[in-house]
C-alpha cells in the first residue's frame, strides 16, 4: 500500500468519467495475469522488483501451483496522467487521477464462465494475444462474447521479449507477424457490426493496440514513439502515428519517406526503422552487457538509472532499462483511459443490452446517464467465497445510484417475475467492500459506475441477482447472463462416512453458489452429481468442496461419466400398439429420426413449444421440408416441454382423441425424459401417433389408463426402430510444432478423435490442429498428450455436438450395448433392457 | 406340515372359546387361500368338540351357547399383513384370526389372533451358519427373524446356548415375539405394552427405537444390555427376503446385517440391492422437495393412529405452502395413480411393511410418512436414521418451520436454487378461505392467456392444473343448432373390434 488508501480510492469513485471498467481477456497461457501483475505494480500495490515474478491475481494456492487462473479477481487500479499526456484527450474527464477497476479472468475454456461474469460489468476489455501463438480458439470465443455485451476491446501483443531472445526474428518478419495477429483479430471484430458501439476495430496506428512484454514489464503503443519521433522530424504527432505502422518506408540515407520499399537496402519501413529495431538494440546491447555502449544510447534516450540499477547484469539489467523506458503500466493505462469507455459513456450504449423492463422508465434512465442521484440498479455477478468459512461476498458493479452499508435493498434473484414475489427478498447491506489486490477495505459507499463487493446478502443470493433500493417496486432485473459453455463432464460424489451426508449437502450448496457452472444434482438413484464443463473445471471444483465447503470432511468421487442421449436411426419397422391397463384402450405409434439440424433448431430455441405455429409451420416446412398440415399438428415437444423430441399427431377421423391429448403429452414428457435403453433423454426423435382405440365411456379412458400406455407405446416404437445412443464430443484445438504432430495424432487415434483440420499457422512454425473428440474419451488425454509431446501441446476442449454411436445397442455383445449396461448398473437398474414384448401388446 | 399344527387349529379354538367370541372372521392372504376350506372345518370341528366338553360341564349355558360363526375373508383392501378390521366390521365380527405374513401392526377396535404359519427349517444347519459366521466376527449378535420362523427359534437359542457355552451368553441376544393376540379395548397394562403406544400413549419421539434399551420392530422386541447400542451389534436374519427384511434393513442400515436364507440353507451377505433402496428413497425425498401439489393415499384403515397421521402429515405440508388432497383408493396401483397426474407426489399412509413401493413404474413416487417429514419440513437433514413405521413419527417432530431461515432452497432435482413461493402469500390465501378456490382458477386462468409464461409455473392445486390442461371438458357449440350426422360405432368385443380385426390380418 504504497501509492494508495482506500479513501483516495473513495474520492476517485465519485468522478465517473475518470473511471475505466475493463476486464482482461485471453487464450489461456497468452501471458494475462503476468501482465495484470504489471499494472498492479505500477498502481503501488507491490514492489516494482517483483512484478512479472509473482502474480498478484493468481491468489489461490492451486492457481499459483498450476500456472493458471481458475477464478477471475477484481482489482481497484489507481493511475494519474500528466497533463501533457491528456492534452489530446477529447472526451469528459474530471481532473488527471483515473480509477481503473480491473478484472483478470481465466483463459482456460473450462472457465470460461468467469469471463463471462467478468464482462457483465466491465465496459471494455484489453484482448491479450501472444504475437507468436497468435489468435487461438478461445481468444475467439471470448471476443464474441464481448462484442456481444457491447464491450469494447483493445488489443495487445504480448510476449514480445521472445521475437527478441528466443527467436531473434528481423523487423520486417516482426512486422508481418504482428499485422497478421491485429487483421485475425479484427477479422473476428468485424462481424460484429454495432451502430452503438461503432468501429470496434483495431489499430496500431490509432494507439489502439499495444505491444507488450509482460514478462519483462515493458509495453508500448505508437504513441510513445511518436511523440519521440514528433519534435526530431517536426511534424505532428497524428501524422507520426500514421508513418509507423503499414506501407510507409523510410530511407536514412535520402531522410524520405515512401509509400513503397524502394529496394534500396538502407530503406526500411517505419515500424521497423522507428520502433522495432532501437529496442532490438537496446535489448543487445544490455544482453551481451556492452555497457560503454549502452549508457550513451541511454542518455539519448532519456533513460536515466539509478546508481545500484548500474551494476546489474545481462536479463535484469535489460529488463530495468525496458521498464525505465516503455514501462509496461503507462502505456497499456494510457491507452485504456484514451480508448476504452468510461461507465458514463458506455452505459449510455448498454442499458439496451443490460435492463430487462422498458427503456424509457426511471431506471434505465438511471443506467444510461450513470446517473449516482437515480434509483440503486446493481448487478451482482459473482459471489466469491469470504476467508469466512461458509461466506460469501456478492460482487457486482453498481450501473446507477450509490449503495452503501447499512442500505435496505431489493434482491430480485434469476427467476423474478415483475409484480410477483417469486425469488424476491428485502435486506440490509452489512457491508460495502471493495478490491485492492490481496485485501479488502471497507467504504462507506460506492456510486454508480464501480465494482462492489457486498456483505450479508449471500443467503439470498444464489448466483447472481439484481439489487435495487427497497421501495422502488417497479423496477425491472437485470438481464441474466448467457453462458457459453455447458456442464457436459459429471462425477458421483459421495461422503466416506455416511453420517457426513449433511456436510455433503452442505457444501454441495456452497459449491453451486461459488461457481456460476457447476451445476449439483441427484441421479434417480440417490447419488449426488457434480457436473462441470471439463475435466480439470471438476478437479478444482470437488477440491473446493472437500477442502473449503465441507471443512475436509473425505468425499469419494466415482469416475468422471457422461451422459448420453438416446435416438433412433430409422422409421419404426411397423406400427407398434400397447393396451391400456384395462385393455380397453389402445395406442398405435410409430417413431422416425427428426430432421438433420432439426433437434439443434430446437436446442437454439429457433423452433419450440412457445412458437407462432404458423411460423413455426413455415420453418418446419422450409427448412426441414415438412408437410405444411403436419407441422400443425405438433402435440409437444420433451423432455421438460422444450426438448428436442416432439409427438405429432397423424390420426385421421378419430373419436376423443382432444381428450387423451394431455395424458399422451404427459406419458411423452416422462418417457422422453427417461428412454427405453439405458433412461437417457432421448434426442431427435419423432413420435407419430398413428391411431387410437378408445373406450366409449370417459371414465374408461381417464389418465390412468393412458398415460402409462402411452409411456410403454413410445417405448415400443422407440425399439422398433432401430434404437442409438448419442454420445456428447468435444472440439478439441490444439496448437503444437511440426514435430510433436506425431504424438499428437496418435494420441488422438487411440481415443477415437478425428482430426478434421490441420493448418500451419502462417509465418510460424507452428501448427493448428482441430478435431474431434468423444468426451468419454477425454479424461486424461491433455496429460498422455503432454506426455506424447513432451509438454509441447495444450488442447483445448469446447462441447460441440452429439455424435451417433454407429453400433447398435440391441445386439448383445456390441460396444454400445456394453455402454447401456455399464450405464444401467451405475443407476441400478436391472442390467438386462427390458425386452420389446414387455411394451408392446397383440390384438 | 399337517394343517392342524400349521394353522394352530387347536390354540385357535381354545381363543375364540375362552374369549366366547360368536362372529369370527378369519383372513387369509392370497397365497394361503387354497386351504381354507379346510382350516374352517377343522376350526369348527374343533370347536365343536370343546364346545361339547364346556356345556356337559355347565348345563345351564347349553342352551346360551350356539354355533359359532365363522367367516372367510380374503382379497384384502390393504396390504394383506394388516388386519382388516373394516372387512371384519362388515362381518359384525367381534375378532379376527389372521393368517401368514403379518406386520402385527396394532389394531384399532377389534381383538385380534395371529397365526403366523410355520416355515420349514433345518434347525442344526441354522445354528452352524450363525455360529461359523457370528464367532470371528467378533461383534454381538442379534438374531431377529420372520414370523414364519417363530416356531423353531426357541430351539434355535437352546442350541446355540448349550453349544457355544455360557461365556457366549452375551454375545448372542435373541429378539422375542411381542405378541400373538392384540386386544385394543383392554387396559393397557394389562396386555403388550406395545399396545399402549397404539393407543396414542407414545413414550418416546426418538426414531425406530422405544423407551429405554428395548427395540421393537415389526412384531419383534428385545431388550440391549444397558449401554449397548444398536450398531454395534451383528444382525443375524432368519427368514425370506421379505418386506419385514428390507423393514430392518433400512431402519438398521448402520449395522451390518446378514441374512440366513431358511429355504435354500445359505447365508446372504450381499445387501447392496437393499442400500441401494435406501440411496433412492433418499432421491425421492429431494424429489418430493420440489412438490407442489401432494396427494395423501390412505393406505390403511385399521392400523391404530392412521387419522392422526394423516391429519399430522396434513398439517405439515400446509406449512410447507403445497396443497394437499387425501385420496382413498384402497391398494395403489400405477394406473389408479396415474388418475391424479395433478399429483407431484404421494404420501402412502400405511403399515410398516407395505410403506415401500416401487416407484419406478409409478407416473409421480410415492413416500412414506417419514420422508415426507423431511422432505417437508425445511431446514431438516436426512442423517441416515430411517423410520418406516409412522407410529414412531407421531408428535415426533413439532411442525417449526417458521423459524427456519428464509433462505432460497437449493433442489439436487433441478441443481439450483429455487425458491419456494407460497410460503409467503399462503397465509393471504388462506383468510379468503372459501375464495381461494376460484381466486386460483383465476390465476390459472390468466396465465392461459400469456402462453408465455404457462410452461414457466407449476400448477400450484388441482384447479390450476386443471385450467392448464389442453382439454376441459365437452365443448358446447352454441351457434350450430344442428345435432351432428349420425355415426356408425364399433362391433365387437373390446379385446378387438371387427373393424380391427381385418386390419391385424391384413398387416399380418
Amino acid at each position: 500500500m504504497v501509492k494508495f488508501t482506500a479513501e483516495e480510492l473513495r474520492r476517485i469513485m465519485d468522478y465517473k468519467h475518470n473511471i475505466r471498467n475493463m476486464s482482461v481477456i485471453a487464450h489461456v497461457d497468452h501471458g494475462k495475469s503476468t501482465l495484470t501483475d504489471s499494472l498492479v505494480a505500477a498502481a503501488g500495490i507491490i514492489a516494482q522488483e517483483v512484478a512479472g515474478d509473482v502474480r498478484m491475481t493468481d491468489t489461490r494456492a492451486d492457481e499459483a501451483e498450476r500456472g493458471i487462473t481458475i477464478k477471475s479477481t477484481g482489482i481497484s487500479l489507481y493511475y494519474e496522467m500528466s497533463d501533457d499526456a491528456l492534452k489530446s484527450y477529447k472526451g469528459e474527464r474530471n481532473g488527471n487521477e483515473y480509477l481503473i477497476n480491473l478484472i483478470d479472468s481465466p483463459g482456460h475454456v473450462d472457465f470460461s464462465s468467469e469471463v463471462t461474469a467478468a464482462l457483465r460489468i466491465t465496459d471494455g476489455a484489453l484482448v491479450v494475444v501472444d504475437c507468436i501463438e497468435g489468435v487461438c480458439v478461445q481468444t475467439e470465443t471470448v471476443l464474441r462474447q464481448a462484442l456481444g455485451e457491447r464491450i469494447r476491446p483493445v488489443l495487445t501483443v504480448n510476449k514480445m521479449d521472445r521475437c527478441f531472445l528466443e527467436l531473434q526474428v528481423d523487423g520486417e518478419e516482426a512486422y508481418q507477424t504482428f499485422q497478421r495477429v491485429i487483421e485475425n483479430a479484427n477479422v473476428i471484430m468485424a462481424t460484429y457490426e454495432d451502430p452503438l458501439l461503432g468501429d470496434v476495430q483495431v489499430y496500431p496506428e490509432k494507439g489502439t493496440v499495444a505491444f507488450s512484454a509482460g514478462l519483462h514489464g515493458w509495453a508500448f503503443t505508437l504513441t510513445n514513439f511518436a511523440k519521440m519521433y514528433a519534435e526530431k522530424f517536426k511534424v505532428d504527432e497524428a501524422k507520426m502515428m500514421e508513418r509507423l505502422w503499414g506501407e510507409n518506408y523510410f530511407d536514412p540515407a535520402t531522410k524520405k519517406w515512401t509509400c513503397k520499399n524502394t529496394g534500396s537496402p538502407s530503406c526500411k519501413r517505419g515500424f521497423v526503422q522507428f520502433c522495432y529495431e532501437p529496442i532490438k538494440q537496446v535489448i543487445n546491447t544490455c544482453m551481451n552487457d556492452q555497457k560503454d555502449k549502452l549508457w550513451p544510447m541511454l542518455t539519448k534516450l532519456g533513460i536515466t538509472m539509478k546508481g545500484e540499477e548500474k551494476d546489474l547484469m545481462g536479463k535484469a539489467l535489460m529488463k530495468r532499462v525496458m521498464q525505465t523506458w516503455l514501462p509496461a503500466s503507462s502505456a497499456l493505462l494510457e491507452m485504456m483511459i484514451f480508448h476504452l469507455p468510461s461507465p458514463s459513456t458506455a452505459q449510455r450504449y448498454r442499458v439496451e443490452n443490460l435492463y430487462e423492463g422498458p427503456l424509457d422508465d426511471q431506471y434505465a434512465n438511471a443506467i444510461r446517464n450513470c446517473d449516482p442521484e437515480g434509483p440503486l440498479m446493481l448487478y451482482v455477478s459473482k459471489m466469491i467465497p469470504a476467508s469466512d468459512k461458509g461466506r460469501f461476498f456478492a460482487f457486482g458493479r453498481v450501473f446507477a445510484g450509490k449503495v452503501q452499508t447499512g442500505l435496505k435493498v431489493r434482491i430480485m434473484g434469476p427467476n423474478y417475475v415483475p409484480g410477483e414475489k417469486k425469488d424476491l427478498y428485502v435486506k440490509n447491506v452489512q457491508r460495502t467492500v471493495i478490491w485492492m489486490g490481496k485485501k479488502q477495505e471497507t467504504v462507506e459507499d460506492v456510486p454508480c459506475g464501480n465494482t462492489v463487493a457486498l456483505v450479508g446478502l449471500d443467503q439470498f443470493i444464489t448466483k447472481n441477482a439484481t439489487l435495487t433500493n427497497e421501495k422502488e417496486t417497479d423496477a425491472h432485473p437485470i438481464r441474466a447472463m448467457k453462458f457459453s459453455v455447458s456442464p457436459v463432464v459429471r462425477v458421483a460424489v459421495q461422503c466416506k462416512v455416511a453420517s457426513d451426508l449433511p456436510k455433503l449437502v452442505e457444501g454441495l450448496k456452497r459449491l453451486a453458489k461459488s461457481d456460476p457452472m457447476v451445476v449439483c444434482s441427484i441421479e434417480e438413484s440417490g447419488e449426488h452429481i457434480i457436473a462441470g464443463a471439463g475435466e480439470l473445471h471438476l478437479e478444482i471444483c470437488l477440491k473446493d468442496l472437500q477442502d473449503d465447503f465441507m471443512g475436509g470432511a473425505e468425499i469419494v468421487k466415482s469416475d468422471p461419466v457422461v451422459s448420453f442421449r438416446e435416438t433412433v436411426l430409422e422409421k419404426s419397422s411397423r406400427t407398434v400398439m400397447s393396451k391400456s391397463p384395462n385393455k380397453h384402450n389402445r395406442l398405435y405409434m410409430e417413431s422416425r429420426p427428426l430432421e438433420e439440424g432439426l433437434p439443434e433448431a430446437i436446442d437454439d430455441g429457433r423452433i419450440g413449444p412457445r412458437d407462432d405455429p404458423k411460423i413455426r409451420s413455415k420453418i418446419l416446412a422450409e427448412e426441414f421440408g415438412w408437410d405444411k398440415d403436419l407441422a400443425k399438428k405438433i402435440w409437444c415437444f420433451g423432455p421438460e416441454t422444450t426438448g428436442p423430441n416432439m409427438v405429432v399427431d397423424m390420426c385421421k377421423g378419430v373419436q376423443y382423441l382432444n381428450e387423451i391429448k394431455d395424458s399422451v403429452v404427459a406419458g411423452f414428457q416422462w418417457a422422453s425424459k427417461e428412454g427405453a435403453l439405458a433412461e437417457e433423454n432421448m434426442r431427435g426423435i419423432c413420435f407419430e401417433v398413428c391411431d387410437v382405440v378408445l373406450h366409449a365411456d370417459a371414465i374408461h379412458r381417464g389418465g390412468g389408463q393412458v398415460i402409462p400406455t402411452a409411456r410403454r407405446v413410445i417405448y415400443a416404437s422407440q425399439l422398433t426402430a432401430k434404437p442409438r445412443l448419442l454420445e456428447p464430443v468435444y472440439l478439441v484445438e490444439i496448437q503444437a510444432p511440426e514435430n510433436a504432430l506425431g504424438g499428437i495424432y496418435s494420441v488422438l487415434n487411440q481415443k477415437r478423435g478425428h482430426v478434421f483440420e490441420e493448418m500451419q499457422r502462417p509465418g510460424t512454425p507452428l501448427y493448428n490442429i482441430k478435431a474431434y473428440l468423444p468426451v468419454i474419451e477425454s479424461f486424461g488425454f491433455s496429460g498422455q498428450l503432454r506426455a506424447a509431446t513432451s509438454g509441447q501441446a495444450f488442447p483445448q476442449c469446447v462441447f460441440d455436438h452429439w455424435e451417433m454411436m454407429s453400433s447398435d445397442p440391441l445386439e448383445a455383445g456390441s460396444q454400445a450395448a456394453q455402454l447401456v449396461t455399464d450405464i444401467r448398473k451405475r443407476k441400478g437398474l436391472k442390467e438386462q433392457m427390458t425386452p420389446l414384448s414387455e411394451f408392446e401388446d397383440k390384438l | 406340515m399337517d394343517l392342524e399344527s400349521n394353522y394352530e387349529i387347536g390354540r385357535t379354538a381354545q381363543f375364540i372359546h375362552s374369549n366366547t367370541f360368536t362372529r369370527v372372521a378369519l383372513q387369509f392372504p392370497d397365497e394361503l387361500l387354497k386351504d381354507s376350506v379346510r382350516v374352517v372345518s377343522a376350526l369348527r370341528a374343533k370347536l365343536r368338540s370343546l364346545n361339547n366338553s364346556s356345556s356337559s360341564s355347565s348345563e345351564q349355558n347349553a342352551d346360551v351357547q350356539k354355533e359359532v360363526g365363522l367367516f372367510l375373508m380374503a382379497d384384502t383392501a390393504y396390504g394383506s399383513c394388516c388386519v382388516d378390521e373394516v372387512g371384519a366390521s362388515h362381518l359384525d365380527a367381534d375378532c379376527v384370526v389372521h393368517y401368514g405374513h403379518t406386520c402385527l401392526s396394532p389394531t384399532t377396535k377389534l381383538p385380534a389372533f395371529f397365526v403366523f404359519g410355520k416355515a420349514p427349517i433345518s434347525v442344526s444347519d441354522c445354528v452352524n451358519k450363525l455360529s461359523d459366521y457370528a464367532l470371528p466376527n467378533g461383534k454381538r449378535v442379534l438374531v431377529l427373524f420372520g414370523l414364519d420362523y417363530a416356531h423353531s427359534i426357541q430351539q434355535i437359542r437352546e442350541t446355540v446356548m448349550a453349544a457355544s457355552g455360557s461365556e457366549c451368553k452375551r454375545e448372542f441376544q435373541f429378539a422375542n415375539v411381542m405378541c400373538s393376540v392384540m386386544n385394543p379395548s383392554k387396559d393397557p397394562e394389562a396386555s403388550n405394552d406395545l399396545l399402549a403406544r397404539a393407543d396414542g400413549l407414545t413414550s418416546s419421539n426418538s426414531f425406530g427405537t422405544v423407551s429405554g434399551n428395548v427395540y421393537s420392530i415389526g412384531g419383534l422386541v428385545w431388550e440391549l444390555p444397558e449401554g449397548d447400542k444398536m450398531e454395534d451389534h451383528l444382525l443375524f436374519w432368519i427368514g425370506s427376503n421379505n418386506s419385514a427384511f428390507a423393514n430392518i434393513v433400512l431402519t438398521y442400515n448402520g449395522c451390518e446385517i446378514v441374512r440366513y436364507d431358511a429355504l435354500g440353507c445359505r447365508m446372504v451377505t450381499d445387501l447392496s440391492q437393499q442400500r441401494r433402496i435406501l440411496k433412492r428413497r433418499y432421491y425421492l425425498m429431494e424429489k418430493a422437495k420440489d412438490a407442489n401439489i401432494v396427494g395423501i393415499l390412505v393406505g390403511t384403515l385399521g392400523v391404530a393412529g392412521y387419522l392422526n397421521m394423516i391429519g399430522q402429515m396434513k398439517e405439515l405440508i400446509t406449512a410447507a405452502g403445497k396443497k394437499v388432497y387425501t385420496l382413498v383408493m384402497g391398494r395403489p396401483n400405477p394406473a389408479k395413480l396415474a388418475n391424479f397426474p395433478e399429483c407431484d407426489i404421494f404420501i402412502y399412509v400405511s403399515c410398516a411393511q407395505t410403506a415401500l413401493l416401487d416407484s419406478k413404474e409409478y407416473f409421480a413416487p410415492v413416500i412414506t410418512p417419514f420422508e415426507a417429514m423431511l422432505a417437508f419440513n425445511r431446514g431438516s437433514q436426512w442423517t441416515g436414521a430411517y423410520v418406516m413405521d409412522f407410529r414412531d413419527l407421531i408428535n415426533s417432530s413439532p411442525v417449526d418451520s417458521r423459524s427456519q431461515s428464509e433462505e432460497a432452497r437449493f433442489s439436487f432435482i433441478q441443481g439450483g436454487y429455487v425458491e419456494d413461493d407460497g410460503q409467503g402469500n399462503d397465509t393471504e390465501e388462506e383468510m379468503d378461505g372459501a375464495l381461494a378456490l376460484a381466486n386460483a382458477t383465476e390465476k390459472a386462468l390468466q396465465l392461459r392467456d400469456n402462453p408465455n409464461t404457462i410452461a414457466k409455473r407449476t400448477a400450484k392445486s388441482g384447479a390450476e392444473f386443471l385450467a392448464a390442461r389442453s382439454y376441459q371438458g365437452l365443448d358446447i357449440h352454441y351457434d350450430s343448432s344442428l345435432p351432428g350426422p349420425y355415426l356408425m360405432g364399433r362391433t365387437g368385443r373390446a379385446a378387438g373390434y371387427e373393424n380391427e380385426k381385418c386390419r391385424q390380418e391384413k398387416l399380418v
